[in-house]
């Protein structure tokens, strides 16, 4: 069925044009006013809230063992396929019997969804607030295990950019 | 017949079935632990309960037999036994049972390898609940080793004691058993005594639960991350069925297919385990001609070229004659292919045997497992294909002063004897058809690199008669080609035919009309579980 729309008939007031720019203008000035949002990026980092989804860490134990048991469940539960992982038994004697000898993440693949760190059972992997790691070649995307637990010494006391402004100050 | 009720389906069985297989056979599911169709029944994981009707109480429903009723006795006047593997009590106890089970259950399944495939993660999904009341501490055991490469996890045993059950009735040995009891019951075996048979491996694949491993496949991969491929173990003439699992071209690990007419349940350690002896090879992977002592590659067609000028052309003198080598380690279809090479194309010329064959004691095990003495997958699929042939073709060779030589080689790392190698020594030219560096490839002055067992496809035909479909499980290694082709194109640089086989299906159509125990064969019927050469007699 077809709709029949009414066009919207100018008033003499809206012919005007001056009370609508007026109007338009205020806001403006509103504006002029306010705490200003714009960063002048890179100079000044965004801080990204909690719970950003940015670059992934590998998390350690107070002793300095990985977390991983190389379960293959963030692996699984990638829709990207870009983790992959080769388990191997663990090296040590206590804790668990099982961790990754290789933990490669293709980060042009990942799609930041944070599937990985909600599958993982033993929350090793990390959705960090890491956001700026542009780079020139596609292989410094791939990055392994000792990147992953390296971003997890960046990232583990507090927030990376305000630790990077509070350096910077 | 007792006519048997079970939920709302009316099934009659013989006398004597348990309910539990009576269920199976009609994909009605219950779920089971401890009951293997070849092992004795115990009825102790309590998993399969039943209600069954005018029974005070529930049945564990895999040593619950079903009888002829008495006639007022039957049940609404027709059912002999009415059972219900839906009702509530039946779900509670369940429950309650897989509650049991999970007591001391550590919940390690980021770390167990059974993951994927375990029945404790796929009856707790469907039947258990949510959560344990369970509020002690967990009792904790270390792991122990068992031996014959197999470990136990204590933690996660559920005592279901299918393995003890195996090494007592299948292979024998009775090197497991039950230690202890109550909360202290565990799967043991005497410090002196470990496991050591050549079934052993077979107790990784019938546990249940992720107790049982095997030291082979720990911690190299999760299940659901392989490929499955049905193929067929190539150790020994009986031609166990398995499965083989891998990954990107490498295989982490051989389990049994269940085919009741040759393996039943189970396969051998050294089936098992086989996969690593084809990977430790020296492979050759493209054709390779000796010059000075030294190996040189060469391009498929340079090597047709140079086995056409030296054996395709009669030459004057007594050495003119080709020995043809075959090889019962190869599928029917290469051998067909090469017994039509020298039947067809060398004809008169050719004298046709294979070398001296591995042979070892033949060895049965109580529970009917047969292990044959003879070491190659396709000796009875090779006589059929080919009729005349020398088993042992050295004095024949020896007699008839044969210069000439092609075979087909089994792959085996076997020490020729000092005869063998002073009349390989003697041949003026030895083409040599292979996958690996044998003591037979060292000595060829030609080679031609071959499939090796997992990149092989056609048929084998176990000792029994029955051909079986060989599947390639990884792909063919550098310029390697099917044995089949390799020895299609010699056909056609040598005897100028002109066959253009692409696919090995259409070598199988061939044999067809030309081999009768082929008669009708195609891998369509063959399918998963093969068939009888017997069978096809009856049929017919």
């Amino acid at each position: 069925m077809a709709t029949i729309v009414k066009s919207y008939e100018p008033t003499f007031w809206d012919r005007l044009y001056i009370p609508a720019l007026v109007k338009g203008l205020m806001v403006t000035i509103r504006h002029i006013f306010k705490k200003k949002v714009t960063i002048q990026y890179p100079d000044e980092k965004h801080i990204p809230p909690e719970g950003y989804r940015g670059l992934h860490r590998l998390n350690k134990f107070d002793d300095g063992r990985i977390k991983c048991v190389a379960c293959e469940m963030c692996a699984a539960a990638c829709p990207s396929h870009c983790i992959h992982i080769v388990p191997d038994a663990s090296p040590w004697e206590e804790g668990k019997e099982r961790y990754p000898v290789r933990f490669d993440i293709d980060l042009l693949r990942c799609i930041y969804c944070g599937f990985c760190e909600m599958a993982c059972p033993e929350e090793a992997i990390e959705l960090t607030e890491i956001y700026d790691f542009a780079d020139y070649t596609r292989e410094s995307f791939l990055i392994d295990k000792d990147g992953l637990l390296e971003v997890y010494e960046m990232t583990k006391d507090e927030n990376f950019y305000l630790r990077e402004k509070e350096n910077a100050a | 017949m007792p006519l048997l009720k079970i939920d709302d389906r009316e099934i009659e069985v013989a006398a004597g079935t348990t309910v539990l297989d009576a269920a199976l056979a009609n994909d009605i599911e219950i779920p089971h632990y401890c009951y293997h169709p070849v092992l004795e029944i115990v009825g102790s994981c309590r998993m399969c309960m039943v209600e069954i009707e005018g029974m005070p109480k529930l049945q564990v429903s895999c040593n619950t037999r079903i009888g002829n009723a008495l006639p007022d006795r039957k049940v609404d006047g027709m059912y002999d036994m009415v059972v219900s593997t839906k009702s509530d009590i039946v779900k509670r106890a369940r429950e309650n049972t897989l509650e049991f089970l999970l007591l001391n259950h550590p919940l390690d399944c980021p770390v167990c390898d059974q993951a994927g495939e375990c029945f404790l993660q796929d009856y707790s999904f469907r039947y258990g609940r949510a959560h344990s009341r369970f509020e002690d501490e967990k009792r904790v055991r270390p792991a122990e080793d068992l031996g014959a490469g197999v470990v136990i996890n204590q933690n996660r045993c559920i005592m279901c004691t299918r393995c003890v059950r195996f090494t007592r009735e299948i292979s024998g040995t009775g090197e497991l058993f039950v230690q202890q009891r109550g909360n202290s019951t565990k799967i043991s075996i005497l410090e002196d005594k470990p496991l050591d048979n050549l079934l052993a491996g077979n107790v990784t694949d019938i546990c249940p639960v992720g107790a049982l491993l095997s030291k082979d496949y720990i911690h190299r991969n999760r299940i659901w991350n392989l490929d499955r491929q049905p193929s067929v173990c190539q150790e020994c003439s009986v031609g166990c069925n398995v499965d083989i699992y891998h990954k990107n071209g490498k295989v982490f690990r051989t389990s049994a297919r269940e085919n009741l007419d040759v393996n039943g349940y189970f396969i051998c350690d050294t089936g098992r385990y086989s996969y690593h002896d084809y990977e430790a090879v020296e492979r050759v992977t493209s054709p390779m001609i000796r010059k000075d002592k030294k190996w040189q590659k060469i391009s498929w067609d340079g090597a047709f070229k140079e086995i056409f000028e030296k054996l395709g052309r009669k030459k004057e003198g007594d050495s003119n004659n080709v020995a043809g080598i075959f090889s019962p380690f190869h599928t029917s279809e290469a051998n067909f292919m090469f017994a039509r090479l020298m039947q067809n194309v060398f004809k008169e010329r050719a004298v046709i045997g294979t070398l001296p064959l591995p042979k070892e004691e033949e060895k049965k095990f109580p529970g009917g497992f047969r292990i044959s003495g003879d070491c190659s997958p396709n000796w009875r699929g090779l006589t059929e294909v080919s009729s005349y042939i020398y088993e042992d073709i050295f004095n024949e060779l020896k007699k008839q002063k044969i210069k000439l030589m092609y075979a087909l080689d089994d792959g085996v790392n076997r020490e020729l004897t000092q005869e063998w190698k002073d009349l390989l020594r003697n041949l003026d030219f030895l083409v040599v058809q292979t996958y690996a560096m044998t003591p037979l490839a060292e000595r060829a002055h030609l080679l031609l690199p071959g499939a090796a067992p997992l990149e092989r496809e056609g048929t084998l035909m176990n000792d029994s008669g029955r051909i079986q479909w060989l599947r390639p499980v990884i792909p063919l290694k550098g310029s390697s080609r099917p044995d089949w082709k390799i020895v299609m194109e010699v056909m056609n640089t040598v005897g100028k035919r002109e066959l253009d086989y692409s696919h090995v299906n259409e070598v199988l159509a061939e044999m067809n009309e030309r081999i009768p125990a082929y008669e009708g064969v195609t891998f369509f019927k063959l399918g998963e579980s093969g068939m009888s050469i017997n069978e096809e007699a009856r049929e017919s």
